[in-house]
Formats: structure tokens, C-alpha cells, sequence
């Protein structure tokens, strides 16, 4: 079977499937090929987080965009996705962190974010159970919010599939054809060869070995970060609350009452392992309760593991790739869900008419990768 | 058999109040995998976490045609029950 499309998607992720509904409501014939099923990679992994507190322009404009996409969602795809712009605290225990965080918020406002830098007394009334000890401040963005990952994957794969578009579950690409330095077609385990003028990697940790397949070498790797869930309790409306002391971590209230969360681990865990551990559900117990100890008495209900996909600076990599035709969307380290579906949008424009909305060039496949940013 | 009962109260997932239309609704929308059922539904993400409606879902599953390399038990996770923070916590460190 060989069938000619506009535009193939590699992978059911947010970035893919938002990247497919806009290519879709374009009026491109798009496919797109999930090799496990919806959601299998990062974005049914994350902890449903969405904010715009980042450091960096473009990032913090992709950010926005994606805030005023999720909160408009129930309109432009007909679903609810319980979008709620619960805000993100990042606290600051130290003075370094607060003066970095002062330094940032600068920039962030001149995009217009409403973002400020708040006292510990404050914090305290957004979050009456908070531990305040040592709190010197806290910046914090009321619009920043959450939504359910599995919810905004069904109600862009819905849209798609209205359009009259084709999904296909359980197809896996084992290769890809380049021509004259051209992306051509691919071909799939079931034997399938499917072309098309652009093919999309939206492949999250499984990005390098799908470049790779062009002979791309994408600089970027699947690194180890576990999460857990609590029972629900009754709504406190309580926050993304960001704790970066160096026991540390991060969780929020869930619009069901549970809380969810996780913390980086001291050191890099490379690869793809989805096992739970002990030690993570024992290490995230202590620090959730250090943050607010009244959680003592929520019962975990569930813990499970998944891939950040990185890349050196903590920038995706969203661009054409120098195989003419072949786009990667990809390396989201830890923020795709959240800035997947301005990153859908964006890449459709740039597929279609080959303008971004504004300065990309922090997110270019040619860059120079330096190091982390401040709020990366 | 199934076409004889009441599929609105007949509830597949107590934990998260799934009925049979809710899950026959998203099969026939052709969400066919079980981890994209539990994912989408939100079956068996309660707090018996798929103690009771995991067999059932998978039935459903194969009784619609889904294959055996597809259609098996989702992934089980840890603590298998709600255990409160506390008891993960052992006294405060010196």
C-alpha cells in the first residue's frame, strides 16, 4: 500500500496531535501514526500543569498563546478539557532566587503577563495551609492554570477525525525515505509506505531514533522523572506550588480535588524506564508535607514514570530540519503539554505559509545549544 | 445478552460512575485500546484502581473484536491502594 498525503505526523502526543487538528482545519489531507496508542509517551505522564513563568521571550510568548488556546478550548474544539486557571507559585526560600525571580518577572511583564513578586504573608492567603518558614516571597502568575492531558489529545484526535482525517493506532515507523536531501515517504512496521511533501517528528523520547531515521541527529534524550497522585479531597483551589530548594519538588491541586506532582531528581536519570520506585513515593511524601504538612492525611492513590524529552538548553527544538520537508517538533524538556497547543499552531502556519508569529530562533534546529535557562 | 440491560445503569467503573453506553460510546467513537479507555473515561483510575472494572473492560474489548496484542490488563501501579502520606513517612531525621 502506498498512499500520498499533504502533511504525516509522527505521533500521538499533544505536539502531534495539535500540530495535526491545525494542519486539518487548513484543509491539508493529514495523517497522523501513533505507535502505541494516545498519550503513551510524556504527555499522558505530565502532571497537568500549565504556566507562563518562563525566562526566556519566545517561550514565554509561546506560553501565552497556548494559555489563551487552552482557555478557549471548549469553544474551538467543542469539548471541555477542564482548562482552570488555577496559577503557578514559584517559591523563593533563598535571596538569589528571589532577585532571580525579580530580574524575570521584569521581562515577563513587558509581554504583558500578569505576573508579580509577592510576600510570604501573601502566599499565606492564597494558600492558608502553606509553610511559610523560611519563605522570603514567591512569584506568581494567577492566570497559569492546568487541564487534563488525555482530555485536549481526545478533543484535538475528535476534531481531526471530524474532518475527516485519518489516525492510525498501533502503526510504528521503522524508516524514512530521503531523496536529493528531500523527505519522500516513510514506512511503517506493518509494512505500509505512506508519502507526503512534510512529515512531522513529534515523536517526545522517541524523537532522536525517528531523526535518525532521515539521518538527522537531533540533540536530544529521554530523561527518567517520576510523579504520584492523591485520592481527592474537598476543592482548595490550591496552586502549582514550585519549591526549589534542593528537596524540593512541585504539585497541584487537581480540579478533582487530588493532588499531583513530582520533584527533578538530584541527578539525571537517562533512558526510557516507566518503573515505578520506592523511593521516589517515600522522597515526595516527605517534601509535599514540608511544603504543606496538613497533607499528611491525603492518601496516595497512584505513582507511575515517564520521559522528559531534553535537550541541552531546555528549549524545544521546533523547525524545519536541513532534510527539506522533514519538521521536528520536539525536546519540550518537561513543557510540552503546556506549550503544545500554540507549538501545533505555530507549526502549522510555519509548514503552510513559512512565517512564525514572532522571533523563533531559541527554538532553530541550526542554534548553538548553551546552557539551561533561569526558569528552564 | 448485553442487549437486553439497562446499558445506562449498568456501571462499568463504581470509582469514577462509568456506564456500559459510556464505554460501548467511546469504543464505537473508536477508541479501541484499554490504556486509551482508561485514559479517556477515566475508568479504573479510582480508588480501586481496576479491581473491578479491568476484567469487564477487557471483555467489552474482545467481545468487539479488539486483538489479544492490544487488549490486555492496563498497567498496574503502586501503592495498589490508597495509603496515606503519613504512613510514608518515618519519624523527622535528626
Amino acid at each position: 500500500m502506498n498512499k500520498s498525503h499533504d502533511a504525516i505526523i509522527i505521533g500521538g502526543g499533544i505536539i502531534g496531535t495539535a500540530t495535526g487538528y491545525y494542519l486539518a482545519a487548513k484543509g491539508l489531507n493529514v495523517l497522523l501514526l501513533e505507535k502505541d496508542y494516545l498519550t503513551a509517551g510524556s504527555t499522558g505522564r505530565c502532571i497537568t500543569g500549565i504556566r507562563q513563568q518562563f525566562s526566556t521571550p519566545a517561550t514565554i510568548q509561546t506560553a501565552m498563546e497556548s494559555v489563551r488556546l487552552f482557555s478557549h478550548m471548549k469553544e474551538e474544539l467543542g469539548q471541555d478539557v477542564e482548562w482552570t486557571n488555577s496559577g503557578y507559585l514559584f517559591l523563593a526560600h533563598e535571596e538569589s532566587k528571589a532577585s532571580t525571580f525579580k530580574k524575570v518577572i521584569a521581562l515577563q511583564q513587558e509581554y504583558g503577563l500578569d505576573v508579580r513578586f509577592i510576600s510570604a504573608e501573601e502566599c499565606r492567603t492564597i494558600v492558608p495551609l502553606l509553610n511559610t518558614d523560611d519563605l522570603l516571597g514567591a512569584s506568581w502568575c494567577p492566570s497559569d492554570g492546568q487541564a487534563n492531558p488525555f482530555l485536549v489529545v481526545k478533543a484535538y484526535t475528535d476534531n481531526i477525525k471530524s474532518l475527516g482525517r485519518t489516525i492510525r493506532i498501533g502503526e510504528e515507523v521503522v524508516s524514512l525515505q530521503v531523496s536529493g536531501s528531500r523527505i519522500q515517504s516513510l514506512t511503517t512496521k506493518a509494512g505500509n509506505t505512506y508519502s507526503a511533501p512534510i512529515i512531522l517528528n513529534a515523536a517526545g523520547p522517541w524523537a532522536r531514533e525517528v531523526g535518525l531515521m532521515a539521518g538527522v541527529d537531533l540533540p536530544v534524550y529521554p530523561e527518567r522523572h517520576e510523579a504520584l497522585i492523591t485520592d481527592g479531597v474537598s476543592y482548595m483551589n490550591i496552586p502549582m506550588l514550585v519549591d526549589y530548594r534542593a528537596e524540593g519538588g512541585y504539585f497541584v491541586q487537581r480540579v478533582t480535588g487530588q493532588f499531583i506532582g513530582c520533584y527533578t531528581p538530584e541527578k539525571q536519570v537517562p533512558g526510557k524506564n516507566t518503573e515505578s520506585s520506592l523511593e521516589f513515593i517515600v522522597e515526595m511524601a516527605r517534601r509535599m508535607c514540608r511544603l504543606i504538612p496538613a497533607l499528611e492525611n491525603v492518601a496516595i492513590l497512584r505513582q507511575w514514570a515517564g520521559s522528559y524529552c531534553m535537550t541541552p538548553d531546555g528549549s524545544p527544538i521546533v523547525d524545519e530540519t536541513d532534510v527539506k520537508g522533514f519538521f521536528s517538533s520536539v525536546g519540550m524538556s518537561g513543557h510540552g503539554f503546556m506549550l503544545g497547543p500554540a507549538l501545533g499552531k505555530f507549526m502549522a502556519d510555519f509548514m503552510v505559509d513559512k512565517s512564525w508569529p514572532f522571533d523563533m530562533k531559541e527554538f532553530s534546529f541550526g542554534r548553538s545549544f548553551g546552557a539551561k535557562e533561569d526558569m528552564a | 445478552m448485553t442487549d437486553k440491560i439497562n446499558k445506562e445503569d449498568t456501571i462499568i467503573c463504581r470509582c469514577e460512575d462509568v456506564s456500559l453506553a459510556d464505554v460501548e460510546a467511546a469504543v464505537e467513537s473508536g477508541i479501541t485500546h484499554p490504556e486509551e479507555l482508561k485514559r479517556f473515561l477515566h475508568v479504573g483510575m479510582g480508588p480501586c484502581q481496576g479491581r473491578t472494572c479491568g476484567l469487564l473492560i477487557t471483555r467489552i474489548l474482545k467481545q468487539r473484536g479488539g486483538s489479544t496484542e492490544t487488549v490486555k490488563p492496563t498497567s498496574q501501579r503502586p501503592p495498589f491502594v490508597s495509603v496515606p502520606i503519613k504512613n510514608f513517612i518515618g519519624p523527622e531525621d535528626e
